[in-house]
């Protein structure tokens, strides 16, 4: 419940002046209006004919990147349960009653690098919802009973999560391929930090003060609303919110030489996995490497590359292909991830795949494909905005990770801009046998006997 | 995107036999009236759980029966194609026959292009064009831009009424399937396999026994005969709901109609579904390495939509636990105040998450529905405490009016969160397609008129008569199997400490749930092991 899968953020340089409006274009048929209070909260209202339903998305830049101290991996996403435990004007299960007055859905993620509210429901309950959320970045309070109660529903929610192999994937693999970075542990935390975290109250207000500043948030208001009037609550009730968030000094991971591998026996039937990373640059508004990433990812394992057509449909090695990367504050991984269907079929996949980035790093691209994968995009982007919602939480994401208020447009524009030659070069330039991670998965049962049963 | 069916775990309905125990003989219930206003009944009185609930036919639209949603303001084009088919139709010993049909269709190329030509074309409009089967309806959808309308609909059409039905395709999708069941379903989902194995308790020996992707020895003794056959049988004129909305005009209704009336007329007749018999007492507990306890709990019962009682009882288990909400009780009580797990929830009929969202997917309706309640998992030690709070919270909603505070704010909120329900193209057409089969014109629309004319008690009144958790039927899943069986057999009290404080009523209320007599037979507790389950 109130969190959606541990996802993936960098520091707000507001990079738009205050009172400024990015216009709708074919890629994003909307328009953004953006101000920034003194107190350097950015406030991004978005008019979107929704008949009386408003999203409200507030994008905090603290994610478990942020996560230096050792022991308190996973604080962000935990903090994220505590953000909705009230406060002495709105004490606990208060929320609850303003949230179900009007029927808000009312949730919340975290990732990597950003915390990301959501409230979604009538825009009648505008002012009290500005009222309420205002109050509880400002104000947060909780008991310590509260907290310790609070930190086995985060448990609950990795024991949940540890069901399926892929929370252990990503715990070895990133363990594997960061040896200094925060991003060494995921936005879950080491499952012994997790153990201890009822412990850990007194430090959690240090996490509130630290990060929960108007200066690293921001803030979307999508729908049918009166704008002055809006604004006009807004700057009465955020208005007091004054502090500056920390600065913590993350890590920066040194340069990979040498490939690494690692293994995960899992203990249970499952198929085989494999999964190929690399190390990769930061999302940034300067740069397209954020958009060559996405673009990467179809050209070498969408549904239309030779890869998948060669290793899912006629050879029918692999039940999926695929990779889980996405946009980073720091830089990251690009990944491309297989699920075998046999054991055997392992150094055949994995051999496939390096060939697909061999080529392309030589400078073998297919330019109608690059061009199919652009097309893609653009309609695949218009085709995902389909409620306020879904405005709300895709400008708060790319706003959250790129600290930058139009950073959705500014991604759809990158995509829109590379060129064949460019994927080509980043292919030579990051993704090298020295800058390489392996990770293996196999089912505890006879592996040797081929097949997963 | 490209074609994809969905198909998971999270469609979550089942199979796999428990041993039962001989019920007397039924006592038919009648069938349900037509759709009207929700009003307190004048029967306060409970009354008894049935000892079966028959199947009441859903109501039959006419073939190729339209429903049009077009609006200007939108370049999109949604297309809900719902079939009155799904896996009670799978013949037996070839269970999972429709869904895997239907996904060869939507994934394995027309007969025009191949499975890999099929990506290539849909890929640059990043059209949309998906299968979700379930038990008794199977859901062809598709979205695209009107730049590329045309071309999509030739495709779409194609998909049905020229599918490519590749042997080559047939083998890597039924691999696909048979690892669904054995590494997904048995192995890497607790919550979604306590949910499937719910499923085949209740219905046990019914059509909607058995998992809708099948099981594992049903999909291996599916041949391409078999599924051409299936394809002629089952997706045909007669059974077919046609939905558009968006940029619609009338050229689009009129080639698509054309082209669909090249569907067989009509296939193999309707399956005749038996009643269902009381699972009232049964458990089941599948056994498997697991970090934690998956609960899921429920009941059949005679309630569907267009039933007087529906919207009251809907009502009450929004009140009790609504899916993946703050505001119900369930999850105040059992997460929030006892911090027994990541959530609680209820439900007044079958549910399967929409993706993206929280709400209840549409087109997977029932003719013969269950209530449910979901604890996401616990810890083992707790297993039989937190299984005694969901009973508990329920006997609550049963015996004790909501204050008028409550039901205010419930009402309140259900008025605005419905609405959302309701926010795409997609789900519009789903809910008016829905309507059809259960005569209920205007759903949401009459949700809403009903609460106005709701009240604690009347709610209480329906709760009283329509929900009985001496009938309810229960499914684990957990390591220590023999354990769990033990403790539910035992009937001893389930104490549980905390790692915080509580309040002194929060304790107090712990002492009557820790002795709550759960409604358990003894002697109906069965152990599967998870490697078994849905084998066959």
């Amino acid at each position: 419940m109130r969190r959606l899968l541990p996802l993936l953020l960098l520091m707000l340089g507001l990079a738009l002046p205050a009172a400024a409006q990015s216009p709708a274009s074919t890629a994003f048929p909307y328009t953004l209006k953006t101000d920034t209070l003194p107190n350097g909260l950015t406030v991004v209202r978005v008019p979107y004919p929704s008949r009386g339903i408003i999203a409200y998305v507030t994008v905090v830049r603290v994610g478990s990147r942020n996560e230096v101290e050792p022991g308190k991996t996973g604080f962000a996403h935990f903090f994220e349960h505590m953000m909705f435990k009230g406060t002495q004007r709105h004490p606990e299960g208060e929320r609850e009653k303003l949230m179900g007055t009007f029927g808000f859905d009312d949730n919340a993620f975290t990732t990597d690098d950003i915390t990301l509210y959501y409230s979604y429901g009538p825009s009648a309950g505008l002012p009290q919802l500005i009222e309420i959320e205002a109050d509880r970045f400002q104000n947060l309070e909780y008991s310590e009973p509260s907290f310790r109660t609070e930190a086995l529903a985060v448990l609950g929610e990795y024991h949940k999560n540890a069901a399926a192999p892929y929370l252990k994937m990503e715990e070895a693999l990133n363990a594997t391929a960061f040896t200094r970075h925060t991003y060494r542990h995921t936005t879950l935390g080491f499952y012994e930090d997790i153990k201890a975290m009822p412990e850990a109250y007194d430090y959690s207000r240090t996490f509130f003060q630290r990060w929960y500043t108007p200066d690293n948030t921001l803030l979307f208001i999508v729908g049918d609303f009166d704008d002055a009037k809006v604004m006009q609550l807004v700057r009465d009730n955020y208005g007091p919110w004054n502090r500056k968030a920390a600065q913590v000094s993350v890590p920066a991971e040194p340069p990979q030489r040498g490939t690494r591998t690692v293994h995960v026996d899992w203990p249970q039937p499952t198929q085989p996995r494999l999964v190929l990373a690399w190390h990769t640059p930061a999302a940034s508004p300067r740069t397209p490497d954020s958009a060559l990433q996405a673009l990467l990812i179809d050209y070498l394992v969408g549904p239309t590359s030779p890869a998948y057509k060669s290793l899912v449909l006629d050879k029918q090695l692999v039940e999926a292909i695929g990779s889980d990367a996405a946009e980073h504050r720091d830089p990251h991984l690009f990944t491309l991830t297989a699920t075998l269907k046999e054991e055997r079929s392992r150094d055949t996949v994995r051999l496939a795949l390096l060939q697909e980035v061999s080529r392309l790093a030589a400078g073998k691209v297919d330019a109608a494909r690059v061009k199919a994968a652009q097309d893609h995009a653009r309609y695949g982007a218009l085709m995902a905005l389909q409620t306020p919602r879904d405005v709300g939480i895709q400008l708060g994401w790319n706003a959250g990770i790129l600290g930058t208020p139009d950073g959705l447009q500014t991604h759809l524009r990158h995509l829109a801009q590379v060129t064949p030659a460019q994927l080509s070069t980043f292919a030579k330039r990051y993704l090298t046998a020295n800058n390489l991670t392996m990770l293996s998965l196999t089912p505890k049962v006879a592996a040797d006997a081929g097949g997963t049963k | 995107m490209n074609t994809r069916a969905t198909l998971s775990l999270t469609a979550l309905l089942a199979l796999a036999g428990c041993a039962s125990t001989p019920k007397p003989a039924p006592e038919p219930s009648p069938p349900p009236p037509p759709a009207q206003e929700a009003t307190a009944p004048a029967t306060p009185a409970p009354t008894a759980a049935p000892t079966e609930v028959p199947a009441v036919p859903l109501h039959q639209p006419k073939p190729l029966e339209r429903v049009v949603l077009a609006r200007p303001d939108t370049p999109i084009v949604t297309f809900r194609l719902v079939f009155h088919t799904g896996s009670i139709d799978d013949p037996k010993g070839k269970e999972g026959l429709t869904a895997l049909t239907a996904t060869l269709m939507a994934e394995g190329g027309t007969q025009k292009l191949t499975s890999a030509q099929l990506l290539e074309a849909l890929y640059p409009m990043a059209a949309e064009l998906e299968v979700f089967p379930d038990k008794e309806f199977t859901t062809f959808s598709g979205r695209v831009h009107k730049d590329f309308l045309p071309r999509f609909v030739d495709i779409l059409t194609d998909v049905l009424l020229a599918p490519r039905l590749d042997p080559a395709e047939l083998e890597r999708l039924r691999t696909n399937a048979v690892s669904d069941v054995e590494n997904g379903l048995r192995s890497a989902n607790d919550e979604a396999l306590g949910k499937v194995a719910l499923d085949a308790l209740l219905y046990e020996g019914h059509p909607y026994a058995h998992y809708v992707g099948g099981t594992v020895q049903g999909l291996k003794s599916i041949t391409l005969d078999d599924v051409k056959a299936h394809a002629q049988r089952v997706f045909t004129q007669d059974r077919l709901v046609v939905g558009l909305a968006g940029a619609v005009d009338d050229a689009l209704q009129q080639s698509l109609l054309a082209k669909l009336a090249s569907l067989p007329a009509t296939g193999a007749p309707r399956v005749t579904l038996p009643p269902v018999k009381s699972s009232a007492g049964k458990v089941v507990i599948v056994q498997k390495e697991a970090l934690s306890t998956a609960i899921s709990l429920g009941t059949v019962y005679p309630l569907r939509r267009g039933d007087p009682d529906y919207f009251s009882i809907a009502f009450a288990l929004s009140h009790l636990g609504e899916h993946r909400q703050f505001i119900g009780v369930l999850f105040n009580e059992l997460r929030e105040k006892r911090g027994l797990n990541y959530g609680d929830y209820a439900y007044a009929e079958n549910f399967i998450e929409d993706p993206g969202s929280t709400y209840n997917r549409n087109n997977i309706a029932r003719t013969q529905q269950l209530m449910s309640l979901w604890a996401r998992p616990v810890e083992p030690a707790n297993a039989v405490f937190a299984t005694r709070g969901l009973v508990f919270f329920l006997d609550q909603l049963v015996n004790q009016p909501l204050s008028q505070e409550r039901f205010d704010l419930m009402r309140g909120y259900l008025q605005g969160y419905t609405r959302l329900w309701e926010q795409t193209d997609s789900r519009r057409l789903g809910y008016a397609i829905d309507s059809l089969f259960y005569g209920t014109p205007d759903f949401l629309e009459q949700y809403r008129q009903a609460m106005t004319k709701m009240t604690p008690a009347s709610v209480q009144e329906a709760a009283r008569r329509r929900l009985h958790p001496e009938a309810l039927g229960f499914a684990f899943v957990t390591q220590d199997a023999e354990g769990l069986a033990q403790a539910l057999r035992s009937g001893q009290p389930s104490p549980i400490s905390y790692a915080s404080k509580k309040s002194p009523e929060l304790l107090e209320q712990d002492q009557a749930i820790i002795q709550l007599k759960l409604p358990v037979h003894p002697d109906a507790i069965h152990v599967v092991p998870a490697q078994s389950f849905m084998e066959k």
